[in-house]
């Protein structure tokens, strides 16, 4: 689970000694919001963010006259000169585990993906991570939730996918939660079928509790129990 | 008393599953041998099922997808799209007399010489999308219908109505974009059930966007939720969009004693939703409601909700 499968590969970019005018005009005609600036390698050398476009503006209370003049000055000036340097980056070896933990720690939106020698790679934004993550939970493609309650102890979980390989169900996902009684766990399979009956009546007839899992939320409100 | 059409034909026990499967032939069985045992038989206006002509399946379903369904049953594979979808060498002309038998009723009920119908067919149909087979369903029996209305009877506006545990992806994907068709399924929470679809931000799009009507039900919320929810989601909305006849997609698997589900519906809750869309018939389109079996996999259970839901259809 690499960045490099989910992140957003079909780059925007611009160089360096490329003018705000062409800048603002590249971000306003493909609707982005975050312009590397790379070089002639590829190196990633910054990022142009709509915000540093804004501050580089004039005021708009200027008079319209005073505003065109300074606009078409600065407009002249070089990417470079307003780009933010050294922005964080991740590497092409980061896995979508990490991904989540530093978007998260860092409240960024979007992360620049170099590798080894700094040349960007692709972009992962918290949309493409989404869309990973909607894909590791199986949840794109049709299936059915079990939810099944089970003693922690070695052995378990291959008793439950024993009895799904029987039926030779495929599986989408697995979570497996924290439960309330310390030596239990909640197990769902997510399973790639509509048919859930005989493994529900084999998991019943192994000694598994299938949880309603209403009543597991419940139980788990905080005002149920301290 | 109405007069009840009840299409049901033998021949519907010859599209076999694999040993095991939940969608098997015994389903029909136990239903008539649970309204016989009800004494409703007599009640019933007996209609005969024929094959649907391939024009009308051609009104839902691509050709490439309605020859791949027949070739995948003549070289006898056993199943098509996903192993959910078990087949045998009947299969296809099966499912061309089950969306047959409905539109047989609706000819029935559009010549005034019945009421209201309920339809014993199998294989179901409301997984099954435009070039997809899912969900035990192969032609979309309630949506060949609609389109059969529109196109042959010249009726514009038609409601469906999908009461089965399982969200009928393929009826709305069928008439997603279609605004003389509005769809409302009531049905288990999708992160837990089969599709997972039909979370209630689905509600159409393009043209017929504010067309479809999803609410999904968590586990084990039973009558209570849905006594609240058709109240106040699928009745304002039936009588909003003003149909002119009632197609419902009747599935008895949402029972507590069904295994395929965990919304926990009692017979009295089966009741409850039978008597809504009776109400709704009666109110808005002139009592005209054809009733088409889908799901319901417990088979005590299901001839007694059968026997229960046709009860209300001849009395209501």
């Amino acid at each position: 689970m690499f960045v490099t499968e989910s992140m957003n590969t079909d780059l925007v970019t611009i160089g360096p000694d490329a003018t705000l005018d062409q800048a603002r005009l590249l971000m306003a005609e493909k609707n982005i919001r975050h312009l590397p600036v790379i070089d002639e390698s590829e190196k990633l050398l910054g990022i142009v963010s709509d915000r540093d476009m804004r501050s580089a503006q004039p005021s708009s209370l200027l008079g319209a006259e005073e505003y065109e003049a300074t606009m078409a000055q600065v407009m002249g000036r070089r990417v470079e000169e307003i780009m933010t340097r050294d922005p964080l980056t991740i590497s092409v070896f980061y896995t979508l585990q990490d991904t989540l933990l530093v978007m998260q720690k860092r409240k960024v939106g979007a992360l620049p993906v170099v590798d080894e020698h700094g040349r960007l790679k692709g972009i992962m934004s918290t949309r493409d991570l989404l869309r990973a993550f909607v894909n590791i939970m199986g949840i794109g493609e049709p299936g059915s939730l079990l939810c099944i309650l089970v003693k922690d102890q070695p052995g378990q979980m291959k008793k439950i996918v024993d009895i799904i390989t029987e039926e030779n169900v495929s599986l989408g996902s697995v979570l497996v939660a924290r439960y309330w009684d310390k030596d239990k766990r909640a197990v769902f399979p997510y399973l790639m079928t509509t048919n859930v009956m005989t493994i529900k009546e084999k998991l019943i007839a192994q000694g598994f509790e299938l949880l309603n899992p209403m009543t597991w939320y419940i139980d788990q409100l905080p005002q149920k129990r301290p | 008393m109405n007069r009840t059409g009840f299409v049901y034909d033998e021949r519907y026990l010859k599209h076999i599953t694999f040993d095991g499967h939940p969608e098997c032939f015994q389903r029909l069985e136990a239903i008539v041998a649970g309204l016989q045992e009800a004494g409703l038989m007599e009640k019933l206006v007996p209609i005969a099922a024929e094959p649907a002509n391939q024009k009308w399946i051609e009104a839902v379903h691509s050709i490439h997808y309605i020859v791949r369904i027949e070739d995948a049953c003549l070289m006898g594979l056993p199943d098509v799209d996903h192993q959910d979808n078990s087949i045998c060498r009947d299969t296809y002309d099966i499912a061309l007399l089950a969306a047959g038998g409905v539109l047989k009723a609706i000819d029935q009920l559009m010549a005034g010489r019945i009421d209201n119908a309920f339809c014993a067919v199998r294989p179901p149909g409301h997984h099954a999308e435009t070039e997809k087979a899912m969900g035990f369903c192969f032609f979309n029996n309630v949506a060949i219908g609609a389109r059969y209305l529109q196109q042959h009877w010249g009726i514009e506006k038609i409601a469906i109505i999908d009461f089965d545990v399982h969200h009928g992806n393929g009826t709305q994907q069928i008439f997603e974009n279609d605004s003389s068709v509005f769809y409302y399924s009531i049905h288990e929470h999708p992160s837990f059930a089969y599709p997972g679809t039909g979370r209630d931000f689905e509600q159409g799009s393009a043209e017929g966007e504010g067309f479809t009507l999803n609410t999904p039900i968590l586990p084990g919320r039973g009558d209570m939720d849905y006594r609240k929810k058709l109240t106040t989601d699928m009745v304002p909305a039936i009588k909003r969009f003003e149909p002119e006849v009632l197609l419902v997609s009747a599935g008895f698997d949402g029972h507590s004693s069904d295994l395929m589900s965990g919304v926990n519906l009692s017979a009295e809750g089966y009741k409850f939703i039978s008597e809504t869309l009776m109400n709704l018939a009666n109110r808005y389109t002139g009592g005209r409601l054809i009733s088409v079996l889908e799901g319901g996999y417990n088979l005590d259970i299901l001839s007694s909700l059968v026997a229960d839901h046709l009860k209300v259809l001849i009395e209501q």
